[in-house]
């Protein structure tokens, strides 16, 4: 990354809802105050928010240690990464579908592809509970290459985005 | 025909719904603030319900003054869109094509757009 105006915020996060959009908003202000980049904000601040949302629907929040609940936002002018780190319980059928979302995402040939597809599927399915839209939302409005690895009991999805 | 507004506006952590009467029996809801909540299906299903339980002409949801959604509100959307379909009440999404965010979400929904115009999308400018 260059050094130009480069940014880097790595913090714990308490698994509490109401956290996802202060730190959504916390992150959307902190973009705006460097950049006043409208649409790079409202995206960076986007991916921050289902990232985190992802993490707390998915993650283990019993078992595990919760202060492996994790956020990392850096980048600069040009590009941003998103990182969030979560406790999950190996073998856990959620943590499963992150990775089949993630791998599934990959298989398309734009995430816009991938994106309209899994609007597609909600209308064909019912409830909301496996809808998998928001590592989707990241890819395609964020637009997102995005990545999850497990190491152990922790879980960290990746998202790198260009900023234009 | 004015269609008499018989819902009440929505109130919801940080998202606000009005709703409004128009001209021709259409129903025009007014979302404001961010709807973020873990679950908003389980808020605005219900409150979808009612409203098409109304039987508007039509309903136009006006999203250009919301300043966030998730994407289970997203979610939430298409089941209304599925429903509104299903009992034949015309729907109208506008949105503000000069944000971005609101440009790449509803341009996606065209996916629902079969050119019945039971499901349209109005970019507000």
């Amino acid at each position: 990354m260059t050094s130009e105006f480069q940014f880097s915020l790595d913090l714990p996060v308490r698994n509490e809802w109401r956290n996802v959009e202060l730190l959504r908003t916390s992150v959307e202000n902190c973009f705006q105050a460097v950049f006043a980049d409208l649409d790079g904000k409202t995206a960076i601040s986007m991916v921050t928010g289902e990232l985190l949302e992802n993490a707390l629907k998915y993650g283990d929040w019993e078992s595990a240690d919760a202060s492996q609940f994790r956020l990392k936002v850096e980048g600069d002018r040009a590009r941003a990464i998103v990182t969030v780190q979560n406790p999950v319980k190996p073998g856990d059928p959620g943590l499963r579908e992150v990775l089949d979302t993630v791998a599934w995402i990959k298989t398309f040939k734009t995430p816009g592809d991938a994106y309209r597809a899994r609007l597609l599927e909600i209308a064909q399915g019912e409830g909301e509970a496996a809808s998998r839209l928001g590592l989707v939302r990241v890819a395609y409005e964020g637009n997102c290459a995005v990545d999850a690895q497990v190491d152990g009991a922790t879980l960290t999805v990746i998202a790198r985005m260009t900023l234009s | 025909m004015i269609y008499r507004a018989s819902v009440d506006a929505l109130a919801s952590g940080d998202l606000r719904i009005d709703v409004a009467s128009a001209d021709g029996g259409a129903v025009v809801c007014t979302w404001t603030g961010k709807s973020n909540d873990r679950s908003p299906q389980l808020v605005l299903g219900p409150w979808f319900e009612t409203l098409l339980a109304a039987k508007p002409a039509r309903i136009e949801m006006h999203f250009e003054k919301l300043d966030h959604f998730n994407s289970s509100t997203i979610t939430a959307l298409i089941r209304l869109i599925q429903t509104a379909r299903a009992k034949s009440v015309k729907l109208a999404f506008v949105y503000d094509p000069n944000l971005k965010w609101q440009r790449l979400s509803f341009d996606a929904l065209r996916v629902f757009d079969k050119g019945d115009h039971a499901f349209e999308l109005v970019s507000a400018s």
